[in-house]
């Protein structure tokens, strides 16, 4: 009997050993692939911005673009990651409840040399650093890419990518550490709820690239001498709305990313996935609420416009309005705020514009109006519902959401406005006037986007 | 440098198992990597000054 006791507590002990290493490869696929999902983000927003550029500038836009994602990735390599961890308790960086913030839990993680290396390169015992540090990096990612469009035709190349920089691996980084971290200020003082960032991405994207615009200014002609604004319309609509729909594709990975799976150590579960914040969430509510935020943002911008630019805007701003509760929103309501974020779209970009700002592809209002829209909406349905896992945590509010979006606006604007203030007076901000009319691929690019022109072929006979 | 244990053996290797692991060589590579990123763009900087300055011409 006893013999037989034993056999089984083996069988039971092999088993669950198994189990351990099945969960443990699924929780480190899960992250590895969102990682080339997000990369369809960026491969949107190329394709985006290259299409909204006029032929003269398609390379151009094309090569900032790429370059913000390669210097992305090391950057954030070299530091990003460490402010994340360092920051979520405020400038102090002291370290918080949960035991994994602060200046020393940062260092002993998240640096590319001494002890911290062995968390930041191949270890056999180390399945997730990697893959969250991927993850992380194609967020940062996103965010210069969100800036990236807005500033088209008229920025210097390297004044673009060190903007980029400082917003992908420190300003965006700063917001999540605060509100994206179960020991960030605004969580746990707030209650602020943003699952999926869109105050903390989105907000400090768009308004970070508002901040660069005013110091850029607008494009040769976009203006008249009255302030009446022209339309510069880009070379190929069809890859701009093509692209608009890639960076959808992504952003399911994106939004999967912020996804905690159940059943590692790090988990919060061990039995269902949590939230970054450690609430409860499913794979299906995001399916539910995604869809009905693409679908309610599309319709609310072609009621108003009829426009394809705009519709596919109004499914990316009805993704980004409902991005903070898309673990708690009833598809529904869902639909009802996506379809609210499709209808103010256009008229905000046009407020805007007809302030002097020239937002090429309307980056300011679709990531940071509807971010903004969406953290708050978010405040006034959600209140009450608890932020954190635990008893007597902060609980969700409308006063909370609202600290969140001015403080996600101020991080965004500020060092946008500063940097860009500071690269300008350095000239390294804007191209000069006359490679602007010559256009900037025959001023920089040693290559044709169209070396035939774009011509039209007669249609073979039947 | 090289196989970072003391023995020639996969079946020591219970955690980092990258090339100069324990020592001062993954700190050298990521300044190095840094250096070359500001290098780049310095000079990335100069050379676009320097096609501004054909275009004005």
């Amino acid at each position: 009997m006893e013999e037989q006791i034993a056999e089984l507590a083996a069988q039971v002990a092999a088993l669950q050993a198994s189990a351990g290493v099945t969960n443990t490869m699924f929780a480190e696929t899960y992250y590895y692939l969102t990682i080339p999902l997000m990369i369809i983000i960026h491969a949107g927003f190329l394709a985006y911005e290259m299409g909204a550029s006029r032929m003269k500038n398609v390379l151009s836009s094309g090569v900032k673009n790429i370059l913000a994602f390669a210097f992305m990735i090391p950057t954030f390599y070299f530091f990003g990651w460490w402010v994340y961890w360092a920051f979520p308790t405020g400038i102090t960086l002291s370290a918080g409840a949960a035991g994994i913030s602060g200046a020393e839990y940062a260092s002993s993680i998240a640096f590319g040399w001494g002890e911290s290396a062995q968390y930041m390169g191949p270890n056999i015992a180390d399945q997730a650093s990697g893959v969250f540090f991927g993850a992380f990096a194609l967020f940062a990612c996103t965010t210069a890419s969100i800036m990236s469009g807005a500033v088209i035709e008229r920025i210097q190349t390297v004044g673009f990518t060190i903007l980029a920089i400082v917003l992908g691996s420190f300003a965006w980084v700063v917001a999540a550490a605060w509100g994206w971290h179960a020991d960030g200020w605004m969580v746990t003082m707030f209650g602020l709820h943003d699952f999926g960032a869109a105050g903390l991405v989105h907000a400090v994207a768009g308004f970070f690239a508002l901040g660069v615009l005013v110091n850029l200014g607008p494009r040769i002609g976009k203006f008249n001498a009255d302030g009446t604004a022209n339309h510069i319309g880009g070379h190929n609509m069809p890859l701009t709305v093509t692209g608009l729909m890639l960076i959808i594709v992504g952003f399911w990975g994106f939004l999967m990313a912020c996804v905690i799976v159940p059943g590692e150590s790090w988990s919060w579960f061990a039995d269902k996935g949590a939230t970054i914040y450690g609430t409860p969430i499913t794979l299906s509510a995001l399916a539910f609420n995604i869809l009905m935020g693409i679908a309610g943002g599309i319709i609310g911008a072609w009621i108003y416009t009829k426009d394809p630019f705009w519709m596919m805007s109004g499914a990316l701003a009805g993704i980004i309005s409902v991005a903070s509760g898309l673990d708690i929103y009833f598809p529904g309501l869902a639909f009802i705020i996506a379809f609210g974020a499709g209808v103010i779209l256009q008229p905000c970009a046009v407020w805007l514009e007809k302030r002097g700002i020239d937002d090429a592809v309307g980056a300011v209002t679709v990531h940071g109006t509807i971010g903004l829209y969406g953290l708050i909406a978010l405040g006034v349905f959600a209140s009450g519902y608890p932020a954190l896992q635990g008893e007597g945590v902060a609980t969700v509010s409308l006063v909370g959401q609202i600290v969140g979006a001015i403080v996600f606006f101020l991080l965004g604007f500020v060092p946008g406005y500063v940097v860009s203030f500071i690269l300008n007076a350095m000239g390294m901000l804007r191209t000069p006037e006359a490679a602007e009319k010559a256009g900037l691929d025959p001023t920089k690019v040693p290559a044709q986007a169209y070396p035939e022109g774009i011509s039209t072929s007669p249609a073979a006979s039947s | 440098m090289g196989f970072p244990y003391d023995t020639a053996d996969w079946a020591v290797v219970d955690g980092a198992m990258f090339m100069g692991w324990g020592g001062s060589a993954p700190g050298i590579y990521t300044l190095i990597a840094a250096i070359i990123c500001v290098a780049v763009l310095w000079m990335g900087n100069s050379s676009e000054k320097a096609k501004y300055e054909d275009a004005e011409k």
